[in-house]
C-alpha cells in the first residue's frame, strides 16, 4: 500500500474546517466551564450547608461519569427531558461544560488555597475591602498556581471533542471518517488528524509540564 | 509619628492623649469547648506602649487579633476609640482602620513589590490617589530604613527587612494604635535589632502599641507596663520595674526564672 | 482555609450565603418547572430487567478491557519506564515519543487508526474487539510509564548508588532495589488511572461498535424506543462504580500515606 499525501492535500480545507469546529467548541466550553467551575468552586469552599454539599456531589457526579456517556446522555436524554430542541453543537457544549465545571472547579479552589492564609488575614488586617482582596491579593498568585493544571484541563478538553463525533458534530474525525467512506483514504486522513491533533495539544502539555517545574522549583519541594 | 497623631485626633473619634484608646471588658473567645480568653479586662491610653507576655498558648495572639477584628468576639465588648465590638461588617472595618497589625512571619504579599504592598490598602480601603500613596509609600520606608528597596519584591529583601516592610505597610493606613504578635520571633538574631530599632522610635513618637514579644529587654525598656497572660487570662500587669523585680503570681515567678 | 470566624471580608461573606441559596433555590425550580411531566410520569425501568443478558454480556467486555488495561499498563509501562532510565539514548527517545503520541492525541483517533488504517499496512483485519483490546493495552502503556516513570525517579538516588556499589546485577537493582518502593508510591495513581480506563472503555463500545456495556444500553434505547430510562440506568451504574472506585482508593491512599510515617 502507498501513503497518498495528495489527498489530504485535496481535502486539506475540509479537515481545517474540522479542526476550527475543535477549537472554537473548546473556546465556548471553557469559557462556561469556568463559569461553572467558579459557582460550585464558591460553593465548596463555604464550611457547611447546602451549598458545600450540593457543590461536593456536583463535582463527584460529573467526575466519576465518563465524558463520552455524559455526552451521550445529554444528546439523547436532555431535550426530551425539557421538550426543547438543542441541537448537537448545544448540547456538545452543554456536555462539555457541565463536566468542566466539575474540573474547573477543583482547579479554582486548590489556587485559592495555595493563597497563604497569612497573606488573607494581613490584607484583612489592614482593612482592605473583600473585592480589593479576592482581586489584588488572591487571585493573581491563584493564577500563577493553577496555570499548569488550567492548561492540562485544556488538553483534556480538546481530546474529549473528538468524543463530539459519536453525536454527528463535524469535528476532526467526523470530517476525516467521513471523507475516509467517500475515498477510501482511511489511512491518509486518520493520519493527517492525529497529526493535527498532535501538533495542538502536544505543545501545551510541554508547556504545563514546565510551568509545573517551575512551579515546584520557585515554591521549594 | 506626631503628624498621625495629629490628623486622626482630629477624626471622628479622636482620643486625646491620657484618654484610653483600647477597653476591653470581660472579653471571652472561645474555640468550640476550649476557652481561649477568659473574661479579660484592661485599658491601653493613646501613646502608651503594653508588652504582652507569657507561656505558648496563653492567648496572646488570640487577644491581640480580636483586637483587630480577626476573631470574633464570644462575650464581653472591646471598645477601640469610640467604636464598639462585636459589632457589623462597618464597625470591623473602622477599627481596621485604626488599628495596624504586624505579624511574625510577616505576610506581606508576595506577588508584589515593596511599593504596591505599601499602597494597596491606602488607595483601596482609604481611597487615596496614586500620588499620595506613593509619597506616603516613600516616606515611610523611609522612616524604616530601607527607602532605596521599594521597587524590590520582598522575595529579594531579608526577613529584618521585609518585618520593616510589613511595619511600613500598617503604617500606611495612619493607625492610631499598632499591635505587634512576635515579630522579632521569626528572624535571625542579627536582624531582630533592626526591627526593635524600628518600634522603638515608633514608640518614641506616640505611638500607642500592643506588643507581643519575648524580648525581655524591649520590654524592660520601652513598655510603660506588661500583662502576663497564661490560660487566657490577664494574670499581673505592672510596670516592668516592678514586673522583673518582684512577681506577684506563682506562674509569673516561672516564666521569668524560665526566660531570664 | 479562610476562617469563618471573620465576618468581615471572607469569600464566603462574599458569596453571602442566603443570596447563594436562593440562587441555587431559583435555578432547581426552574429546572422542575420545566421538565416534561408527561414523559417523566411515564418512566418505566422495569423493562430493562428483560435486556439483562445483553447487559451483563456488555459489562463483562467492559470489565475485560479495564483489566486488560491494567495488566497490559502496568507490564508494558515498567518495562518502557525502565527503557526510558537507559543509558542508551535512542531507546530513551524513542520511549518518550512513544509516551508523547500516545498522551497527546485522543484515544477515538487512536482505535479508529488500529482498526481502519493499521490493517492496511499490516494487511490483518482485526476484529472491533481486538482493535479497542490493542488500543486500549497501547493507550495504558503509555500512561502507565509516566507513572511508573515518576516512581522510579522518586527513588532517593543514595539506594541506587548503594545497589551499584554493592555490586549488585542490573537485575536484582531494578526488581529488589528500584522497583518495589517506585510501585508502592505510585499505587494510588495506577488505580486512579485504572479507574479512567474504566471510564474511556465506553469509548471502545461507541466508536468502534463493540458491545461493551455502554454500547449496549444504547442499543436496548434503539430497541426501545425509550431512550431515558436505559441510558440513564448505564449512566448510574459508571457513575456509582467510578465514584465507589474512587473512594476505596483516596482511602487506600491516605492509609498507604499514614503507613510511611
Ligand atoms: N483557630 C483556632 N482554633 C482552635 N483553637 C485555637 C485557634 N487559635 C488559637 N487556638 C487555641 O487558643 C489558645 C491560645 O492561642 P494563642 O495563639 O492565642 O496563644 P499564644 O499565647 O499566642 O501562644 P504562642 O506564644 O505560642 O504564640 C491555644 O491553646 C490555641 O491552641
Ligand atoms: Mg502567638
Amino acid at each position: 500500500m502507498s501513503f497518498d499525501v495528495n489527498i489530504i492535500l485535496r481535502y486539506y480545507p475540509e479537515l481545517l474546517g474540522g479542526a476550527w469546529v475543535a477549537v472554537w467548541i473548546t473556546a465556548v466550553s471553557l469559557v462556561c466551564s469556568s463559569a461553572v467551575g467558579a459557582v460550585v468552586c464558591i460553593g465548596r469552599l463555604q464550611k457547611h450547608g447546602a451549598a458545600s454539599r450540593l457543590a461536593t456531589a456536583y463535582i463527584d457526579l460529573f467526575r466519576a461519569t465518563p465524558e463520552i456517556v455524559l455526552i451521550i446522555w445529554v444528546f439523547y436524554c436532555l431535550p426530551l427531558l425539557f421538550d426543547v430542541r438543542i441541537g448537537r453543537y448545544g448540547c456538545a457544549i452543554i456536555a462539555l461544560s457541565a463536566y468542566g465545571g466539575a474540573y474547573m472547579a477543583e482547579i479554582f479552589r486548590a489556587g485559592v488555597q495555595a493563597v497563604p492564609r497569612g497573606q488573607i488575614e494581613a490584607a484583612n488586617a489592614l482593612g482592605i475591602p473583600i473585592f480589593h482582596i479576592v482581586r489584588r491579593v488572591i487571585v493573581p498568585p491563584a493564577i500563577g498556581w493553577m496555570m499548569p493544571a488550567l492548561v492540562n484541563f485544556l488538553t483534556e478538553l480538546l481530546k474529549a471533542t473528538s468524543l463530539l463525533a459519536l453525536i454527528g458534530v463535524a469535528e476532526l474525525i467526523f470530517v476525516a471518517s467521513t471523507l475516509g467512506s467517500k475515498t477510501f483514504a482511511y489511512m491518509e486522513f486518520y493520519t493527517a488528524i492525529a497529526v493535527i491533533y498532535f501538533m495542538i495539544i502536544f505543545p501545551l502539555s510541554v508547556y504545563a509540564r514546565r510551568a509545573e517545574q517551575r512551579r515546584l522549583r520557585r515554591t521549594g519541594n | 509619628m506626631t503628624e498621625t497623631a495629629q490628623d486622626s485626633a482630629n477624626g471622628a473619634n479622636g482620643a486625646k492623649e491620657g484618654d484610653p484608646i483600647v477597653l476591653c471588658r470581660d472579653v471571652v473567645k472561645r474555640f468550640g469547648d476550649f476557652t481561649a480568653l477568659d473574661a479579660v479586662s484592661t485599658e491601653v491610653r493613646v501613646g502608651e506602649v503594653v508588652c504582652i507576655v507569657g507561656p505558648s498558648g496563653g492567648g496572646k495572639s488570640t487577644f491581640l487579633r480580636m483586637i483587630n477584628g480577626l476573631e470574633g468576639i464570644d462575650g464581653g465588648e472591646i471598645v477601640v476609640d469610640g467604636i464598639h465590638l462585636p459589632g457589623g461588617k462597618k464597625d470591623i472595618q473602622n477599627v481596621r482602620r485604626e488599628v495596624g497589625m504586624v505579624f511574625q512571619s510577616f505576610n506581606l504579599f508576595m506577588h508584589m513589590s515593596v511599593r504596591q504592598n505599601l499602597i494597596l490598602a491606602p488607595m483601596t480601603a482609604r481611597g487615596l490617589g496614586r500620588k499620595e500613596a506613593d509619597d506616603r509609600a516613600e516616606r515611610l520606608l523611609e522612616r524604616v530604613g530601607i527607602g532605596d528597596q521599594i521597587d524590590k519584591y520582598p522575595s529579594q529583601l531579608s526577613g529584618g527587612q521585609q518585618q520593616r516592610v510589613a511595619i511600613a505597610r500598617a503604617l500606611a493606613m495612619e493607625p492610631r494604635v499598632m499591635l505587634f504578635d512576635e515579630p522579632t520571633s521569626a528572624l535571625d538574631p542579627e536582624m531582630i535589632k533592626e526591627v526593635l530599632d524600628v518600634m522603638r522610635e515608633l514608640a518614641e513618637s506616640g505611638m500607642t502599641m500592643l506588643v507581643v514579644t519575648h524580648e525581655m529587654g524591649f520590654a524592660r525598656e520601652v513598655a510603660g507596663r506588661v500583662l502576663f497572660m497564661a490560660d487566657g487570662q490577664i494574670l499581673v500587669d505592672a510596670p516592668p520595674e516592678r514586673f522583673f523585680s518582684e512577681a506577684e503570681d506563682e506562674r509569673q515567678a516561672n516564666f521569668l526564672s524560665k526566660i531570664l | 482555609m479562610i476562617r469563618a470566624g471573620t465576618r468581615a471580608g471572607t469569600l464566603g461573606g462574599l458569596a453571602n450565603r442566603w443570596g447563594f441559596h436562593a440562587v441555587l433555590l431559583a435555578l432547581g425550580a426552574l429546572m422542575l418547572a420545566n421538565l416534561n411531566w408527561t414523559l417523566v410520569r411515564s418512566f418505566e425501568f422495569a423493562f430493562i430487567w428483560e435486556y439483562r443478558i445483553a447487559l451483563i454480556n456488555g459489562f463483562g467486555i467492559t470489565l475485560l478491557l479495564t483489566v486488560e488495561a491494567g495488566i497490559v499498563g502496568i507490564l508494558f509501562g515498567t518495562l518502557f519506564a525502565i527503557g526510558s532510565q537507559s543509558p542508551f539514548a535512542p531507546l530513551r527517545w524513542l520511549v518518550a515519543a512513544y509516551v508523547e503520541v500516545f498522551r497527546n492525541t485522543p484515544l477515538l483517533v487512536q482505535l479508529l487508526w488500529i482498526h481502519f488504517a493499521l490493517p492496511l499496512v499490516t494487511g490483518i483485519n482485526t476484529t472491533a474487539l481486538v482493535s479497542g483490546i490493542i488500543g486500549i493495552g497501547l493507550q495504558a502503556a503509555a500512561y502507565y510509564t509516566e507513572i511508573m516513570r515518576a516512581g522510579i525517579q522518586a527513588v532517593p538516588r543514595g539506594q541506587i548508588e548503594a545497589a551499584q556499589a554493592l555490586g549488585l546485577p542490573a537485575r536484582t537493582r531494578w526488581t529488589r532495589v528500584v522497583l518495589p518502593p517506585a510501585i508502592r508510591t505510585v499505587i494510588p495513581a495506577l488505580l486512579n488511572q485504572n479507574i479512567s480506563f474504566f471510564k474511556a472503555t465506553a469509548i471502545v463500545g461507541l466508536g468502534l461498535l463493540v458491545d461493551d456495556f455502554f454500547n449496549s444500553a444504547l442499543r436496548v434505547s434503539n430497541d426501545t424506543f425509550h431512550f431515558i430510562e436505559p441510558l440513564t440506568f448505564a449512566a448510574a451504574v459508571y457513575l456509582v462504580l467510578g465514584w465507589q472506585a474512587g473512594r476505596w482508593t483516596l482511602r487506600l491512599e491516605r492509609r498507604l500515606t499514614r503507613g510511611e510515617r
